[in-house]
């Protein structure tokens, strides 16, 4: 079977997005709502996907979408601001509070900055939590203006469609550009990529601050969309699942992330009809993954590709 | 003043089981077990059920809450892990794997345990009073019967023959590999005790907080919390963590409501390992 | 005026001394040999120099201007380069694109520019590339191009790592052992390739243990032992040595006496 090129792949997906998906579904809120969900989520994977290039394994990536969601929330709730404002706004608070914290801790790795990437989606939850009437606390803020000009479910879905679009198209330009292979070589030898002038600790701090902008732009988009935030709308099992929908897809496409959120997004939503097993699947799903797949669903042409290379070898000639 | 420092004996002492357990498998198999915190959560419904819901002794609970966590953990290990380990072709796999049993543990107890909060019976009533506190004989029997098994375990790390192979595997896994150790019935054993030490841990607290099936994750976090604190992989490391997050907690609610102490210690946690990212006791690298 | 020079260089781990007060210079064009018995200080002295470690003591100068104390990238911009022993190259990416990536240093653009694709970038690209499969031609490892880094056996690593430190073109490369492991003939060939890099204007200091080679190569040699600085000077009058050759028949007298 032929491969798809990536543009073709990427007009194909476009398409589909942009001009199937609102055809076929322009009454139905509900899945219109869903699709919504899952571009939104996918941007935000891709943010994590870019960290998980360098190297890192970013559970952080909640925080940042609370941290986008409460500036889009506080700016339209109680100073009127525009969304098409505060949406670049909440870009950028992300990416200053990524540049402060992404210095220092950038240098750890592994399970360390896993950890310590954990613990800043706690803190940001617990610190809108205690935030006082600046946050508004444990009752969130609610009653989020929806943005001029997207005020009806088919429109934030095209928005969000193209948000994700974007992110396709920036994580894309990242992986095949000169950048992104010294993204790839942070990830595979540090101190070989110093060795020969990479400024490392600038690129490191590159990655996660476009990434966390990403997440907080998902966060702004989520909080114009359901129209509040809390202090729980991210906790630590949703930057778990940015990185779980990376992981699914397959790391080394651009294509993995966005594949896995889909998948999981929408398979969860069908499985709503088992409703009481379904996060039970999910989780045996998460595994099964990890013990068939472990490069993802995106590396299945390749596995099977290799077992029907197996079973050639072992037939009887 | 003295209530501080009681309280923070208790929790240090039971939080210290569970950071014990968490390094032992993190020095064993240099895996994070993300699943911990159910595992705990395991053993305290252990106790609720065997103990509080068909009344037999308190022991029995305690045995089985300390059995049921070291079975799965052993299943864990021989069946996902084991294999994981050996096809992954990056190191996060590993940690895919271990956040997946996590949400299958938490998933699992909420299926069949349901989502209310239960609570046990007393299983020794009265209050001691020191220098001016309270010690409920309750909590007493927790912090005696942690500080026993934190005993035993280090006993056995230290001087038997399953011990020696984990401290070897711990150390230096290639000499320990050529040493003769059997890695995959040594790592086996290691998780099963660890997560036997969860349990156990659940199956005292039980008695003091009740158990409800969504605490997995926040006893998780408090183990990643003490292991980053002391040094992951270092048993030093883990009662230092247990002792300064146990006393941080209660310092921290004698002065603040409760979410604001957590955001205290987080901050003061993030802010630290800036500064020495390998926790207290932890090896230096990089 | 040195290329680089050593002054004083010390370097303490707790308790141990690896580098004792160790002084001396490089002149530009010269291939000068590290060498000492097991445990000298050697790889110590190397990772001193190219910013991996911060000296204890003593400075060091390249182009008279101190570079002790500056990180590796910085140390990598002012024309000194290293290779390592282990992890010698980035295991997932094909020869090609491995000494494409070493050509950081040599980029005109930005990182904007490169995410926009701009003309200058891709022009500079194609420079790139083109220059890459000429230095792992006059490597030996032309038709390597596309093999993943991690599939090359250890031979080609070895070249794979040095065909890196030349497309950053710097002035002075530190080579980490690149004779270990090999068989005359192929010891040969590298030695051929040294020459050509220091033909090519740049300065090389080698660590080294194969004393054949070593003695072939060098213009002048630095002797090590126990961290400290026991000779320097020609081949010839290194081999005539008494200091050093007590200091490498002392350990095998050490040995034979077991």
């Amino acid at each position: 079977m032929p491969r798809l090129s990536a543009p073709a792949g990427f007009a194909l997906f476009a398409a589909v997005m942009l001009v199937a998906v609102p055809l076929a579904l322009a009454g139905q809120g509900y899945w219109l709502t869903v699709l919504t969900t899952a571009a939104l989520l996918a941007f935000g994977s891709l943010g994590v996907w870019l960290t998980f290039s360098i190297g890192r394994i970013n559970i952080a990536q909640g925080a940042f979408a609370l941290i986008g969601g409460y500036v889009v929330a506080i700016l339209g709730t109680r100073y009127h601001v525009s969304f098409w404002l505060s949406l670049p706004l909440a870009v950028l608070a992300s990416a200053l509070v990524a540049t402060l914290i992404g210095w220092p801790i950038l240098r750890l790795r592994g399970v360390y900055f896993a950890m310590i990437t954990l613990s800043l989606t706690e803190v940001a939850s617990l610190a809108f939590l205690n935030g006082g009437s600046f946050t508004a606390g444990a009752s969130g803020i609610t009653s989020i203006p929806r943005p001029a000009l997207l005020s009806s479910s088919l429109a934030i879905y095209l928005a969000s469609a193209v948000l994700l679009l974007v992110g396709i198209v920036i994580a894309w330009r990242f992986a095949v550009s000169p950048a992104g292979a010294v993204f790839r070589s942070l990830r595979q030898g540090e101190e070989l990529a110093a060795s020969l002038g990479i400024d490392i600790a600038r690129y490191r701090l590159l990655a996660f601050v476009v990434s966390s902008g990403m997440g907080g732009a998902a966060g702004a988009m989520f909080a114009a969309f359901q129209q509040n935030v809390f202090p729980t709308s991210y906790t630590v099992n949703d930057s778990v699942n940015f990185m779980l929908y990376c992981f699914l897809g397959g790391l080394q496409t651009v294509a993995g992330p966005v594949v896995g959120t889909f998948l999981l997004v929408i398979a969860f939503q069908l499985l709503s009809a088992i409703q009481r097993f379904q996060a039970l699947l999910y989780g045996i799903f998460m595994i099964a993954a990890m013990l068939f797949l472990p490069n993802g669903l995106m590396s299945l042409p390749q596995v099977l590709a290799a077992r029907r290379g197996r079973a050639d070898e072992a037939a009887p000639r | 003043m003295a209530q501080i420092l009681i309280d923070g004996c208790v929790l240090a002492a039971s939080y210290a089981l569970i950071a014990l357990g968490i390094t032992l498998i993190f020095s064993i198999m240099r895996l994070l077990n993300f699943a911990h915190g159910e595992l705990f959560m395991i053993g305290a419904f252990m106790v609720y059920y065997v103990y509080g819901a068909w009344h037999l002794p308190f022991a029995v609970g305690l045995v089985v809450a300390a059995l049921v966590p070291a079975l799965i953990g052993a299943g864990f290990e021989k069946f996902l892990f084991r294999r994981v380990m050996r096809i992954a072709t990056r190191e996060e796999n590993t940690m895919l794997l271990a956040v997946g049993t996590a949400i299958l543990l938490d998933n699992v107890a909420l299926f069949l345990f349901g989502e209310e909060q239960h609570g046990v019976p007393e299983t020794i009533s009265g209050v001691l009073q020191i220098a001016g506190g309270f010690l409920p004989y309750q909590r007493l029997v927790v912090v005696v019967m942690s500080l026993v098994l934190i005993a035993v375990l280090l006993g056995f790390v230290q001087f038997s023959r399953p011990g020696r192979a984990m401290r070897a595997l711990a150390q230096d896994r290639d000499a320990a590999l050529l040493m003769g150790v059997d890695v995959d019935r040594t790592s086996m054993l290691g998780f099963a005790i660890g997560a036997g030490l969860a349990g156990l841990a659940g199956g005292l607290l039980v008695t003091i907080q009740g158990v409800n099936a969504g605490i997995g994750v926040d006893i998780s976090i408090k183990a990643f919390i003490m292991i980053m604190i002391g040094g992951a992989g270092v048993v030093s490391g883990a009662l230092l963590g247990a002792l300064v997050l146990g006393f941080a907690e209660s310092i921290g609610y004698s002065l603040l409501p409760g979410s604001e102490t957590y955001l205290l210690i987080f901050v003061a946690l993030v802010l630290f390992l800036i500064v020495r990212p390998q926790g207290i006791m932890g090896h230096p690298w990089g | 005026m040195s290329l680089l020079a050593i002054e004083g260089v010390s370097r303490r781990f707790g308790g141990l001394t690896a580098v004792n007060d160790v002084s001396f210079a490089v002149e530009a064009g010269e291939i000068l040999s590290v060498i000492g018995p097991n445990g000298a200080g050697k790889s110590t002295l190397f990772k001193l120099i190219a910013g991996f470690l911060k000296p204890s003591a003593g400075h060091i100068l390249l182009d008279g201007k101190r570079i002790d104390g500056l990180r590796p990238h910085s140390i990598a911009a002012r024309g000194l380069v290293r290779t390592f022993q282990e992890t010698t190259v980035f295991r997932e990416m094909s020869a090609l694109e491995n000494v494409v990536v070493a050509h950081h240093l040599r980029r005109r653009g930005t990182i904007l520019g490169e995410l926009l694709a701009t003309p200058g970038v891709r022009v500079e690209q194609q420079e790139f590339l083109s220059e890459s499969r000429e230095i792992l031609a006059r490597l030996g490892l032309a038709g390597l191009e596309d093999e993943l880094a991690r599939n090359l056996p250890h031979g080609h690593l070895r070249a794979l790592g040095i065909a890196m430190a030349l497309a950053v073109r710097p002035r002075v490369v530190l080579l980490d052992e690149p004779f270990a492991g090999m068989n005359s003939e192929e010891t040969a060939r590298a030695v051929e390739i040294v020459r050509g890099i220091r033909a090519g204007g740049i300065t090389v200091i080698l660590v080294e243990h194969d004393m054949g080679a070593v003695m072939r190569i060098s213009d002048r040699i630095v002797v090590l032992n126990f961290g400290t600085l026991i000779a320097s000077g020609t081949p010839a009058e290194i081999q005539q040595n008494e200091t050093v050759i007590d200091a490498y028949l002392g350990r095998a007298d050490e040995i034979a006496a077991l």
